[in-house]
């Protein structure tokens, strides 16, 4: 996993907190990738602790149903995760997988064949994005405050378009998106999750739109002064956050073949904690795609397993919520450090 | 242009309501321009009025409070999940709650260094979770009258909650303008750094307001609980863009250090005259959340706007030196 930044073990501050003592450096250097990727330390320990605790838990079977589970979450992370790098949020995601999926339905049932309804759902998703990024740009307002706003409207616009009611989709096919599975055991879903997360990995750290992605969340001035595209970089940020939600949304609506305005409830603060959880900062600057494919899965884990023991659905809400708080004040403490 | 915005920024709300009211009572005279739908007005406004209060305190100090709609359902619970101990037992139960989660809020904020919406967002999920666990997703249905009286009655013209918020309203402004400790919410809202060098306490001042913010949502709660004799999850979902929209329409800023108590009530009064105006003509549902949405957009781009156009000129004043 890259981790391009920050290096880790030099955090004197951070290591005395930890351990208490000034520490022995085999010791630490052996301690310092824990440390980095606190969320595969987590996944394994959640592991051990559902295999021991129940008997299904550790069957292919539950394992790959955790993936399916998660993967549109997943793709919504990713995109999430972009704009987490340039220190903004999109609160709007929530909306938008709802949107994503009536537009392609409204387009279906209007008479577009299948690959091209799919392109109008995505086209929705990225105006979104669009104005999204040209409104805080061009106004330099709170990105949380302002896409929770747009997460308003385009919400009160889904519900215009379907009259508050539940839309079918029309087109053959449409169903093998969320549903159909490779070599007869792998879902599409997650293959796209995967491969849109390397993909992504790969434009981050080897591209220069990637690398100053970085760069808007370290140090702005930094990256105008030495001649990058730093605007146009966070407007295609942006762009490219709300097209994943869209994305993901077509895939939920492929799924279950029908669509409903509040279809993505509760994603934007999901995919949030997904992506912090895997290790990028809320700060900016630091994380990358695979440590977001660690923290929805650990999520998912932590889910399937609180469903599993027979925790009741509303302390999973608690779970979630003290998870988040516990990652963001680790988070806010390295950065001190 | 300046003077323009600058008065648009200190009586918008103000300007927004007789607005508002002229163009309703233009448009519906018959329904809307009647004592009894005044009273309504009033008595809707008031429930909301604490929390953007608070929200407007936060505001004040340089932070924000994500977690008041979800500190108003829990106290809402409360107050009349724990009515079979005693209403008065219920009520402080609720206000205890708000204090806590005040306090966490604050302690995230100061002693975690956490950003204050982040931290916010945190506890709201966390008290959504609580709400969802102490209610099963049930509604609870109060059984003490007296407790209602609070939500539904009335002395004279005016509703008993209305009542309520406009004591609060002077209690607040007597904090904001008089004392110490208020007058230091503005200087740590204008400038953290300032403020410390200038003797300030901010850790402390960080903690008064948002414990005020969660006291404050309680008491709406607790008003909530009241009038509706019942509580259930669905309550304060839409609460922390309306009591943000509120206060901003009131004067404050995003980045603090402004704003007035009198105003944020203008505020929501604005707000409250504005859903009353459309659910009497008829505007659907979704129209509303859009112009909601709209409004919340527009305040805070405008915040934005204004305050670089302030940091402009600050820039350029300072180069004229």
């Amino acid at each position: 996993m890259t981790n391009t930044t920050v290096k880790s073990g030099d955090r004197p501050g951070f290591r005395q907190a930890l351990l208490g003592y000034r520490a022995d450096a085999r010791v630490l250097r052996w301690l310092a990738p824990l440390r980095n990727h606190t969320a595969l330390v987590l996944l394994i320990v959640l592991l051990i602790v559902g295999s021991l605790s129940s008997g299904v838990f550790l069957t292919p079977r539950n394992l790959l149903n955790i993936l399916w589970a998660v993967s549109i979450l997943g793709i919504v992370a990713l995109g999430q995760t972009l704009l987490l790098l340039t220190c903004r949020f999109d609160m709007s995601v929530a909306a938008v997988v709802g949107f994503s999926g009536i537009v392609t339905v409204l387009a279906q049932i209007n008479g577009l064949d299948l690959y091209a309804s799919i392109v109008v759902g995505l086209g929705a998703g990225a105006l979104v994005g669009l104005c999204n990024g040209l409104i805080v740009l061009a106004t330099g307002a709170n990105p949380f405050l302002i896409t929770l706003g747009t997460n308003l409207l385009i919400y009160s616009i889904s519900l215009s378009l379907t009259r508050s009611k539940t839309l079918y989709a029309t087109a053959p096919g449409f169903n093998e998106l969320g549903r159909g599975q490779l070599f007869g055991f792998l879902h599409y879903s997650v293959v796209l999750f995967i491969l849109l997360a390397v993909v992504l990995q790969f434009v981050l750290s080897r591209t220069i739109f990637g690398r100053t992605i970085f760069v808007v969340g370290l140090n702005e001035v930094a990256g105008r002064l030495s001649g990058l595209r730093i605007q146009s970089t966070k407007l295609a940020a942006f762009v490219l956050c709300s097209t994943l939600a869209a994305l993901a949304g077509i895939v939920m609506t492929s799924r279950i073949n029908s669509t409903v305005a509040n279809a993505g409830f509760g994603m934007e603060f999901d995919s949030i904690i997904a992506a912090v959880l895997g290790g990028t900062s809320l700060f900016g600057g630091r994380g990358g795609m695979l440590r977001t494919i660690v923290g929805v899965v650990v999520l998912g884990v932590m889910n399937n397993l609180l469903i599993l023991l027979n925790v009741p659905i509303e302390a999973q809400q608690i779970a979630k919520g003290a998870v988040f708080l516990l990652v963001v004040w680790a988070d806010s403490a390295l950065r001190r450090n | 242009m300046q003077r323009l915005i600058g008065l648009l920024e200190k009586r918008s709300a103000v300007i927004l309501l007789i607005g508002l009211v002229i163009a309703f009572s233009g448009t519906d005279s018959a329904t809307f321009a009647t004592g009894s739908n005044f009273q309504n007005i009033a008595r809707q406004v008031s429930l909301d009025a604490p929390m953007v209060f608070g929200q407007a305190i936060v505001l004040i100090a340089g932070g924000i409070d994500i977690s008041v709609g979800a500190t108003m359902a829990m106290s809402a619970a409360l107050a009349i999940g724990l009515q079979p101990y005693g209403t008065f037992t219920a009520v402080c139960g609720a206000l205890g709650f708000g204090l806590l989660l005040g306090l966490a809020n604050g302690l995230l904020v100061t002693r975690g260094r956490i950003v204050p919406f982040v931290a916010t967002l945190g506890t709201m999920s966390l008290v959504n979770g609580l709400l969802l666990t102490y209610t099963s997703q049930r509604s609870l249905v109060g059984s003490d009258d007296a407790f209602a009286w609070w939500g539904g009655g009335q002395i004279g013209p005016l509703p008993v909650p209305m009542l309520v918020v406009l004591v609060l309203l002077g209690g607040l402004w007597v904090f904001l303008e008089r004392t110490r400790q208020g007058r230091n919410l503005y200087a740590i809202g204008g400038s953290n750094d300032a403020a410390f060098l200038g003797g300030v306490s901010v850790e402390k001042g960080l903690l008064v307001a948002f414990i005020l913010s969660g006291m404050l949502s309680a008491v709406s709660g607790i008003l909530v609980a009241a009038r509706l004799d019942s509580a259930s999850v669905q309550l304060g979902g839409d609460a922390p863009l309306m009591s943000i929209s509120a206060a901003l329409i009131g004067g404050a800023s995003l980045l603090g250090g402004k704003g007035s108590i009198v105003a944020a009530f203008f505020g929501v009064l604005a707000l409250g005259v504005l859903n009353n105006g459309m659910n009497l003509l008829g505007v659907p549902t979704y129209t509303q959340i859009a112009v909601r949405a709209l409004i919340l957009i527009a305040i805070v781009a405008v915040d934005a706007l204004a305050n670089g156009l302030r940091r402009r000129n600050l820039t350029a004043s300072r180069i004229a030196e």
